[in-house]
């Protein structure tokens, strides 16, 4: 086993996470401090999550770019009490979870940092930032903008 | 409870199947804990329920489709491997037996297959069922990893906490931030829901609550308190299902599937570009033209719940209500026993109580004993039609079934 896999398996074993062959760029990009998404060579379909194919004409010829990281709050709830107990190690409640657009007309599933509870909202602009929860897992979330 | 409602001029059927299947008798199991008993004794409960009713011998059931025991991985594959057919004793004559399953939106999947096979003579008497132990049958540490896991990416949406609470509340925000819909209206289907419950003896949350109380719980996925979140427990449902042939032979008050309507849109929240309508417009369209009906001909409505906002979307979406104004048609009590529309009859998963897949077969069953009159005090006087629908997972499919005495 390479010491990659090792380290793969060992984070499967503590957060529970399967992390995808075809989504590796989206997290290397967020090592780098880039939010990536694919673009079809093909067709200019633009897409987020990974996938493996193009969902709009199944082009293979799939190239990753880069998000400006900016969007607007389509909308959000907060957790207060039962969220999922695997995650409890890097998420603490209350916390925001939101879906956000991105000015490149994709939407993300996401949390909202540095932002009270109270203070969130429908439209709110937003920016991503990028958070270490382990090593090399670096998590995209956003804050006010 | 006396409603009775209008029923309008019907056009002529354009569906080739409409009225051809029909339910003819269905049994319930009631919803609470019963940590003492295996899944397999709730599904025979609510079978040997279903064939009383339908007035059958078991020797007449040739199909079998169980859905899957989403606690119970061995129950599970019990069901797959043809557990039922011995257990009702009917391995020289029955056909077939497999399971079905899309998550929430099984029973209209168990519906439609079964309606497929009865229609081809694949089947003349299909036995569908759901069991399930969510209450007992595992830790709430299970259950609550389990609604942040299932139907969610692990990948793309589990990091972020996701979990259903929280899915039903970003619909709930978005849909009230578009139609002006308020929280107290949203707390309102809470309290429609409760009345049914009431009048239910298989559910589990009986007592009756205000708008007030509903939000005065404690907070857990925001705008939802607890009280607008449903609860998981044990219970089982079963319906027989043969064609209208050998329906009007039987001593019984068969229920015809009129019409139905489907659409799978994503598996999702962030692929589904509309979270205030989703695809119910042109699925309830198809259903109503193929039963040759609109919804002024409906007499009940049991539409799937899990969390409030999407019977307001329903009711919406369906023709039932303006946009924006299903809350406050809820509030006014016109879905409560007694009101105009009787909705979701039994009190749905927010009061019946939450049996995962199983939730919409146990209101397919409900659908069947309000048609054919048997609901006691509970029972909608006059209802001849009713609406059933079924949504699974991240809310990904919209199906639409109508059926009618």
């Amino acid at each position: 086993m390479s010491a990659e896999a090792r380290k793969d398996r060992a984070f499967e074993e503590r957060f529970g996470i399967r992390f995808t062959r075809w989504g590796k760029p989206f997290w290397e990009g967020t090592s780098e401090g880039e939010f990536r998404f694919q673009v079809c060579g093909d067709c200019g379909n633009k897409m987020y999550p990974a996938r493996l194919y193009c969902t709009n004409c199944m082009s293979s010829n799939l190239q990753w770019v880069k998000s400006t990281g900016k969007g607007r709050v389509y909308t959000y709830s907060i957790a207060y009490e039962y969220p999922p107990t695997r995650v409890s190690e890097f998420l603490k409640t209350p916390y925001i979870i939101a879906l956000v657009d991105l000015e490149e007309g994709i939407r993300v599933m996401t949390n909202i940092e540095d932002c009270e509870p109270e203070d969130v909202s429908i439209g709110m602009n937003v920016a991503v930032k990028f958070v270490g929860i382990s090593d090399g897992f670096v998590l995209p979330r956003f804050q006010p903008d | 409870m006396v409603v009775v409602r209008r029923t309008g001029t019907l056009t002529k059927a354009k569906w080739e199947f409409s009225r051809k299947v029909a339910a003819i008798g269905s049994g319930k199991h009631p919803s609470g804990f019963f940590p003492e008993k295996a899944p397999l004794e709730l599904a025979m409960y609510a079978i040997k329920e279903a064939l009383d009713d339908a007035g059958i011998s078991k020797d007449e059931i040739d199909v079998t489709i169980p859905e899957s025991v989403f606690v119970d991985s061995m129950a599970t594959a019990d069901m797959v491997w043809s557990r039922l057919i011995e257990e009702l004793g009917i391995g020289k004559t029955a056909r077939h037996n497999f399971q079905c399953v899309s998550g929430g939106s099984s029973a209209l999947s168990l519906i439609k297959v079964a309606a497929g096979l009865i229609t081809t003579q694949q089947a003349e008497t299909v036995l569908i069922v759901h069991m399930d132990r969510l209450g007992t049958g595992a830790t709430p540490e299970f259950i609550r990893d389990a609604f942040g896991a299932y139907g969610i990416y692990e990948e793309w949406e589990f990091p972020y906490g996701l979990n259903y609470n929280l899915i039903g509340s970003m619909f709930a925000n978005r849909f009230m931030h578009e139609t002006g819909t308020t929280l107290e209206q949203l707390a309102s289907v809470i309290v429609s829901l409760r009345k049914w419950a009431n009048l239910n003896p298989n559910a589990l949350l009986k007592r009756e609550l205000t708008v007030d109380e509903v939000l005065q719980s404690k907070v857990v996925a925001y705008p939802a308190t607890s009280r607008m979140c449903n609860i998981v427990v044990d219970g089982a449902s079963a319906v027989i299902m043969t064609s209208a042939e050998k329906a009007k032979k039987l001593n019984t008050t068969p229920v015809y599937l009129e019409g139905i309507g489907s659409a799978v849109t994503h598996f999702s929240l962030m692929t589904e570009p509309d979270l205030t309508r989703m695809a119910y417009k042109r699925t309830a369209m198809e259903a109503y033209e193929n039963a040759g009906v609109g919804p002024e001909d409906i007499d009940i409505v049991e539409f799937y719940d899990s969390y409030p906002i999407f019977l307001l979307m329903q009711l919406e979406e369906m023709g039932f209500c303006e946009r924006g104004k299903a809350g406050q048609f809820v509030m006014d009590g016109n879905t409560s026993p007694g009101g105009v529309l009787p909705m979701t009859t039994n009190g749905g998963m927010l009061a019946e109580g939450h049996l995962g897949g199983g939730g919409g077969t146990s209101l397919f069953a409900e659908m069947v004993r309000q048609l054919r009159g048997k609901c006691g005090s509970r029972q909608v006087e006059g209802a001849r039609r009713g609406i059933l629908t079924g949504i699974g997972g991240q809310y990904m499919d919209s199906h639409v079934s109508i059926w009618g005495r």
